[in-house]
């Protein structure tokens, strides 16, 4: 197992390179290249001084050298082992040594991007760790349901009613809450439209209390902010997963220790959750991993709709501004998160399932 | 021998009963029924079916009588249709006209070589389909004539460069007009009705079906226009995902090895961004995003599945008897990959395409949605933006519309490729 885990790791490094690889010289081989989109968001400017910035950008980040180089430069900022660099720009001594990885400095906020990074990543996946939950309980339920009453009017039903689920466009749903349920001049605001946090929040107490009045509280008042974006990062998941676990129940019914259950004289009860739905659930935790991307995916969206500050719309952000050591960086952060994601998700397959081994 | 072998491979080919996808040992099965009735599934599937029907026609009426499958066509055939003729069905240049004595029709002047070639194209399928001719048969009757329109269609069709859509109101209130028939939806989505003062953000009424947007524009026309971009670039882009999906992933499962293992390190890139992730960086740094750039980019970001598929199939297939006799009687490789190999790997891949297109649909939508999409071209995503960008407050009808139309498209698309998936799984069958 441990063997097992080291080649895994090993063999995200190429992956890895390659992702930034991809990022990257879609973002050089763009036209203009990134020197004249970075200059295009400072305004009017005369040419002599547009010339003197572009000047000062291009040795800056080293833009006016040849791609290769600059993308060679940039993995060598990010790895922990390399060529150590003195202060800024390119590396003046070639001693080879460990090293503290450097994500660079935003092309638009002038922040680390590491910092930027660290404050987004968190809210991103408090937002997955709450949905995904949400999503298994759900999906889980109505795949036993749906099992249970194969082929009569509930189970045709909600498989047609979550596939419809699984089709509305996230943007859709988003707009529609956002317009009618956060809506002070015509409709209800049971919710609130943006962010993570009221104004106020930073002057509440942690915990609701109710001396003199009801006071929500800072926690409360973000499970409040939470409640829509986690909806709208859960709905489409159900389909999916409701429709596996009802096939893998179907396949447990089948099996010869569930007639023997059932012949030993045991409830339906007992029968379906203690011996067939155990059984059952070895292929959700496989797909676990292969649902992460699409709730990054989503959160790109939701994040943006809702106006959370996390990943996604960073990542959103950092294209719009044509901010490369921060898209780079985002890139880097949220292949290796997935990439983790998928390696957890193998990982728990084998100790869920003692069929299932690494060693070899 | 060889002939022999071909034979019996031509077989499966058309018939694969047991192609039967997701299947822990997807078997040849195809070989007829003394090798299919070996697996209980099969058997199954051999006496529900007459033994001259194909798999592809049996899965087609399996798909044709599921009413879920149903529901998705007739909205798909719906959109079709509005799709070739939307200008017919929503203009503001009226169909026919009488002025100063003379007739003529705007709207036809007005029609771009799109618009004709679409329609010339539409009428050669129809009267193809009356011949009966076989698939490649009519594809190839179809671009024929397409490439013969072309030239005369680019020269001759010229539409006027500007067009004051009012005049037509205008003339007609005044009497000039003396005679004329509109389309149903008498406003081009690119009408922004200056001739009348309060024509923006008018809710849903008989004037406007579904309302006017913040510009004034009618928001039912621009749905019935922007149903082009989005059946095209459902259609395309996955043509272009499948051909590459089938490439890679055709190489590697035949040529396993090194080539396999770099080819999976390839796909795994692609699957370590999250897609949409992609197709931002991709689309932000492109200045001119037309229909075809982006049928382009999402067509080039969303293979991996396909090529996986086909990776496993054809690793599978490469081992079984038939293959393996078709490799021993010397077939050349162009004959065994594409007619016995390819031709039995492909039925999961049909499935998938079909989620596949819904995919692209929403993937286009979205990326009008976050302002990255169609430049020049209104889009159902870009509409939908339209109520988020629009500073008056949430108007219901430019955001409820659009959406709806994605969904119940995208939702077609899930409908039928489910009932596909069920017709063409054996499994299910048994289970059901």
């Amino acid at each position: 197992m441990f063997n097992y885990l080291i080649r895994r790791l090993l063999l995200m490094l190429p992956t890895l390179i390659g992702v930034t690889a991809v990022v990257f010289f879609v973002m050089a081989l763009s036209p203009g290249g990134i020197g004249a989109s970075l200059l295009s968001t400072e305004g009017a400017l005369r040419p002599e001084e547009r010339k003197a910035m572009e000047a000062y950008y291009k040795a800056r980040y080293g833009l006016d050298r040849p791609l290769p180089v600059q993308y060679a430069h940039w993995l060598n900022h990010v790895s922990p082992i390399g060529l150590k660099t003195a202060g800024e720009g390119f590396p003046s001594s070639w001693k080879v040594g460990f090293k503290y990885p450097d994500l660079g400095e935003s092309y638009s906020s002038h922040r680390p991007v590491s910092q930027m990074i660290g404050e987004a990543v968190p809210i991103t996946i408090l937002l997955e760790l709450l949905s995904l939950p949400l999503i298994y309980i759900i999906a889980i339920w109505t795949g036993i349901r749906s099992a249970r009453s194969r082929g009569k009017v509930l189970d045709v039903g909600m498989g047609f009613v979550l596939l419809a689920m699984f089709s509305m466009p996230e943007i859709w749903i988003g707009m529609l809450f956002i317009g009618f349920l956060t809506n002070h001049m015509s409709y209800v605001h049971w919710f609130p439209s943006n962010g993570l946090h009221d104004v106020q929040s930073d002057s509440m107490l942690f915990l609701p209390s109710w001396s003199g009045g009801f006071q929500r509280g800072w926690l409360l008042d973000m499970a409040w902010h939470l409640c829509l974006p986690v909806i709208c990062l859960s709905y489409g998941s159900f389909a999916f997963l409701s429709r596996l676990q009802r096939g893998a129940l179907l396949e447990a019914l089948n099996q010869d220790f569930v007639r023997t259950a059932r012949a030993k004289g045991l409830s339906e009860r007992v029968v379906i959750y203690r011996h067939a739905f155990r059984n059952s659930l070895m292929p959700l935790i496989t797909v676990a991993a292969r649902i992460l991307p699409a709730l990054i995916s989503g959160a790109i969206v939701i994040e943006t709709i809702f106006g959370v500050p996390g990943m996604g719309k960073l990542a959103i952000d950092s294209v719009f501004s044509r901010d490369r050591e921060l898209l780079m960086g985002i890139t880097l952060i949220a292949s290796l998160l997935q990439l983790i994601g998928y390696l957890i998700g193998d990982v728990a397959y084998a100790v869920a399932d003692p069929r299932v081994s690494y060693v070899d | 021998m060889s002939i022999e072998a071909a034979r019996i491979n031509d077989g499966a080919a058309g018939e694969g009963t047991g192609g039967s996808p997701g299947a822990p040992a997807p078997g040849p099965s195809g070989l007829g029924a003394s090798g299919a009735s070996a697996r209980p599934g099969a058997l199954l599937v051999s006496e529900a079916l007459p033994a001259s029907r194909s798999l592809f026609r049996q899965a087609y009426h399996d798909t044709l009588t599921r009413p879920s499958a149903r529901i998705g066509l007739t909205w798909l055939f719906l959109l079709a249709f509005v799709a070739v003729f939307a200008p017919f069905l929503a203009n503001s240049r009226p169909l026919l006209m009488k002025m100063a004595g003379r007739w003529s029709s705007p709207l036809l002047r007005g029609l771009t070589p799109a618009d004709v070639l679409l329609l010339i194209a539409t009428f050669t399928a129809i009267i193809v389909f009356a011949l009966r001719l076989s698939i490649p048969r009519s594809i190839g009757f179809i671009a024929g004539v397409l490439t013969l329109a072309a030239l005369p269609v680019l020269m001759l069709v010229k539409p006027p460069v500007n067009t004051v859509y009012s005049r037509y109101r205008e003339q007609t209130a005044l009497g000039k007009i003396q005679w004329s028939l509109l389309p149903p939806v008498p406003y081009s989505p690119t009408d922004r009705l200056r001739d009348q003062p309060d024509a923006r953000l008018q809710p849903p009424g008989r004037e406007h079906w579904v309302g006017t947007d913040t510009n004034g524009a009618d928001v039912f026309s621009g749905l019935l226009h922007a149903s082009r971009v989005a059946l095209s670039i459902g259609f395309i882009a996955t043509s272009i995902s499948v051909v590459i999906g089938i490439l890679v992933g055709g190489i590697m499962g035949y040529f396993v090895g090194m080539t396999d293992l770099l080819g999976m390190r390839f796909i795994e890139i692609f699957e370590a961004i999250p897609q949409l992730f992609l197709l931002i960086s991709i689309t932000a740094f492109m200045e001119h995003r037309d229909i075809y750039v982006m049928m382009a980019v999402i067509g080039a970001t969303s293979w991996t599945g396909y090529a996986r598929f086909l990776r496993a199939e054809f690793l599978t297939i490469r081992k079984l008897d038939y293959v393996q006799a078709a490799i021993a009687a010397g077939l050349p490789r162009r004959v065994i990959l594409f007619r016995h190999m390819l031709a039995n790997g492909l039925t999961p891949i049909l499935v998938s395409t079909t989620f596949g297109v819904a995919g692209a649909i929403l993937y286009e939508s979205t990326l009008s949605f976050l302002g990255l999409g169609l430049v020049d071209e209104a889009s159902w995503g870009s509409m939908l933006q339209q109520a988020r960008a629009s500073g008056s407050g949430f108007i219901w009808w430019i955001a409820f519309f659009p959406g709806l139309a994605i969904f119940l498209t995208v939702f077609s698309y899930n409908l039928i490729g489910e009932s596909l998936r069920d017709a063409l799984d054996p499994r299910l069958r048994k289970r059901d």
